[in-house]
């Protein structure tokens, strides 16, 4: 048993070696190897910095009451009635004053200039109620300050003022007739709230003629498990018939469908460049054991077994693709890990995240490289602990 | 035997070799008629506007609404042939998750703008200028759902809600819309603004966006400032564009799509650049002998330059048509699924004509170095070594 494994290691040893000797059809292997798990891992951190910027956004213990049916926000609405109604429902907390702790808000597309493309996009504008930063986590002004309700002041998200032109504090921007001051940034712990600009509800409600209606409400509960009582007196009132979600539960339908779609582009795509990689490393591997047909026909008559060819040639195929694969993830990490970009997100707006790499996701992209050695590997070994001896020995 | 035959024999010398090389190929170029396929789809909106179409919107941004009164002023500027417009209704059948692109439309103007588009059979088209509550589909959407003429369908907002409280529209389907030519998407139910204005609850007598039709592109301009000129510091200011402008914008903000295809179709090709150049270098060097042999018997340089260059072209070839019919055929497979998104999605003549010429380079390319080398061996090297 022991003299076996001394075989295997011995012939691994001149197959490790003796790469140097086919060292562009190796390195051409591991390049392919490598584009194909940079491609894999570009998707898969633009869906993960899109999902972690959406769902983290959500709080369990705020409610969000929506026109049934409407799914988004920028399609909800709810009337001034059905807010009193909601402000007195079950569950809901108050503050010191003994006022409840909800936000009326208005949701609006405004158009603003990206910066990287000059192009038009679809910018959010919230008009947020008195509670509107209270309900929402880890809100700070970072720069300026907050607006003055009642005046036209807007506060913008980070994120916002990174990626679109015009918004620098002390800067004015005007949507339709009205011109609005940007008086502060705020920071909101890398939620999609760094892509908003707030304003006061009442003056938005009134500068867009939309006096008696917002879009939604958002409450916070007295805990998670109060969310069922206000669904269920929400179903029990005709006057209301809303959908009631806490705000986790929105946002993670809101993340799951955008970065759904990023990962169905991107599995299948870099499966179909998996596929033409086994082709160059079966080849690689091929050539490989031609290349040695001599040497591994002289070991196996000097009283090696097959097995240890079989070893040997495996090991250098899946060498080869863990040095790939260790490449394409450096190269993903280096060029693509924290690239910012955006795109439009379930609300018709621009969303405005970072590309993630996680742990987890490089060790998919290393194990898709070991599985592209591995077939690329094991016919080649097959034919190598296969190869008869006399045959090798005339291969030239 | 002549030349072809002998580059045919050359290239099967090692059959598995060959066909790793062609599966290879063959996937890239897969992946190359694919994602091209889509970017067209994406970008397709682009391409087919019409050239003295405009588009007139809030300048506040498209999703704003602005008053109806707009659509009589902007009939009178010069240079407007004919004006239409229409809303956004946020329409589903049955269950949120049906999607339905449904527009309520200005019904006697709507079908002249966009008549180089769609038709609509005189006598339907009629029907539905006629009553009120009836609608048009477009031939996909009613093929989808099984729809005719004369059924009844309730069509549900996900944003407006009937004075009522109700949050349905029940239409009659008066007319089925085809498309003109092959690209156009006929996925769309459309109905009547007026009898959408009277229903709704909230918005009344505010409309979605205009669209104009100029008496020639020449115009465009000086239409596009006197109509925006018009509503400057009224309380919902107009920014008007031609549509092919509106289109490129609005795709702009899905994120840089183009980046992403060249991106990936860049690395598949460099991969298979590779391995392609390599393992013709390789057997080349293996036939050393042989080319040794050819010259003596007085084949020239440039003839075996030919002969290898023209080896691996059609290695390229075998592999790359199959490539761009696997990607065409996913299309097909794909389109439906796809309609909202990219309802376009084809694998067109230009693409494919693309691809070939991409063949065509990639066999010259990973060839010419061993073609090279070939040509200039010299007889007693060739015959001396391996």
């Amino acid at each position: 048993m022991r003299s076996l494994w001394l075989q295997v290691a011995a012939v691994t040893a001149i197959n490790l070696k003796s790469i140097g000797q086919r060292r562009w059809l190796s390195l051409s292997t591991v390049i392919a190897i490598a584009l194909v798990v940079i491609v894999l891992l570009a998707f898969l951190a633009m869906a993960n910095g899109f999902q972690r910027t959406i769902a983290g956004s959500g709080a369990d213990d705020i409610a969000i009451v929506l026109r049934a049916g409407s799914q988004a926000e920028i399609n909800s609405t709810v009337s001034r009635d059905q807010v009193r109604l909601i402000e007195d429902g079950p569950g809901i907390a108050r503050g010191g004053d003994g006022k409840p702790l909800i936000s009326p808000e208005l949701y609006l597309v405004v158009d603003g200039i990206k910066r990287s493309t000059r192009t038009k996009a679809n910018l959010p504008l919230r008009g947020i109620g008195e509670q509107g930063t209270a309900l929402r986590k880890d809100i700070t002004i970072t720069a300026g300050r907050m607006f003055n309700r009642g005046s036209n002041e807007v506060v913008v998200g980070k994120a916002l003022l990174r990626e679109f032109e015009g918004f620098d504090i002390g800067s004015t921007v005007s949507f339709g007739a009205t011109r609005w001051n940007v008086v502060g940034v705020f920071e909101a712990g890398g939620s999609v709230f760094e892509s908003e600009i707030w304003a006061d509800l009442n003056v938005v409600q009134s500068l867009f003629n939309r006096n008696n209606v917002v879009q939604t409400v958002r409450a916070r509960l007295t805990g998670p498990a109060a969310l069922n009582e206000l669904k269920s007196y929400s179903d029990n009132d005709p006057r209301l018939k809303l959908d009631v979600k806490s705000e986790a539960a929105y946002f993670a339908e809101q993340a799951s469908q955008t970065s759904d779609l990023i990962q169905k582009l991107g599995w299948p795509l870099a499966i179909a460049m998996a596929l033409g990689a086994v082709a160059g490393a079966l080849n690689t591997m091929y050539s490989s054991v031609a290349a040695r047909a001599t040497e591994i026909a002289t070991l196996r008559a000097i009283g090696f077994g097959g097995f240890p060819a079989f070893v040997g040639t495996l090991a250098e195929s899946l060498l080869l693709a863990v040095i790939g694969g260790v490449l394409g993830a450096a190269a993903t990490y280096l060029i693509f890990d924290g690239v910012t970009a955006s795109t439009l997100g379930g609300n018709f707006t621009q969303v405005v995240f970072d590309f993630k790499l996680s742990p987890w996701l490089i060790a998919e992209g290393v194990a898709l490289a070991l599985i592209v050695g591995l077939i690329g590997g094991l016919f080649p070994a097959l034919r190598a602990a296969r190869l008869p001896i006399v045959e090798g020995l005339y291969a030239h | 035997m002549n030349d072809f035959d002998l580059v045919r024999k050359n290239l099967f010398r090692r059959k598995l070799r060959a066909s790793l090389m062609i599966v290879s190929i063959l996937i890239a170029f897969m992946i190359f008629g694919v994602l091209a396929g889509f970017y067209r789809a994406f970008t397709a909106g682009e391409d087919r506007a019409a050239a003295d179409r405009m588009i007139t919107v809030n300048k506040i941004n498209f999703t704003q609404p602005m008053p109806i009164a707009y659509f009589n002023r902007v009939k009178t500027v010069e240079g407007v042939r004919q004006v239409t417009f229409a809303n956004w209704f946020g329409g589903y059948y049955q269950d949120p998750k049906n999607f339905i692109m449904a527009l309520a439309i200005e019904p006697n103007t709507y079908f002249d703008v966009y008549r180089s588009e769609f038709e609509v059979a005189p006598d339907q088209l009629q029907a539905f200028t006629r009553d009120r509550g009836s609608a048009v589909v477009g031939e996909k959407l009613a093929r989808k759902w099984g729809w005719k003429i004369g059924d009844r369908i309730p069509l549900n907002s996900n944003i407006f809600s009937q004075k009522s409280g109700g949050h349905t529209w029940d239409l009659t389907i008066a007319g089925i819309v085809k498309g003109k030519a092959e690209h156009v998407d006929t996925n769309f139910m459309l109905f009547q603004y007026p009898y959408f204005d009277e229903t709704r609850s909230f918005g009344k007598d505010t409309i979605g966006w205009m669209i104009l039709q100029t008496t020639s592109p020449e115009n465009n301009d000086r239409v596009a400032k006197a109509i925006d000129a018009m509503f400057a510091n009224s309380t919902a200011e107009t920014s008007t564009d031609t549509e092919k402008a509106f289109g490129k914008a609005f795709a702009a903000q899905f994120g840089n799509i183009a980046l992403i295809v060249l991106l990936v179709v860049g690395a598949a090709f460099v991969t298979i650049l590779m391995i392609v150049g390599n393992t013709m270098a390789l057997s080349i060097r293996e036939r050393t002998r042989e080319i040794g042999v050819l010259k003596t018997l007085g084949f020239s340089g440039p003839r075996i330059l030919t002969m290898v260059l023209g080896e691996s072209v059609l290695l390229a070839l075998l592999g790359g048509i199959p490539g761009l019919v696997i990607a065409a055929l996913i299309a097909v497979a794909l389109r439906n699924s796809l309609a909202n998104v990219a309802p376009a999605f084809a694998v067109s003549p230009t693409i494919a004509l693309q691809g070939l010429a991409l063949m065509i380079a990639l066999g010259l390319i990973t060839g010419i170095i061993p073609a090279l080398n070939a040509m200039r061996l010299k007889i007693a090297t060739a015959l001396g070594r391996g």
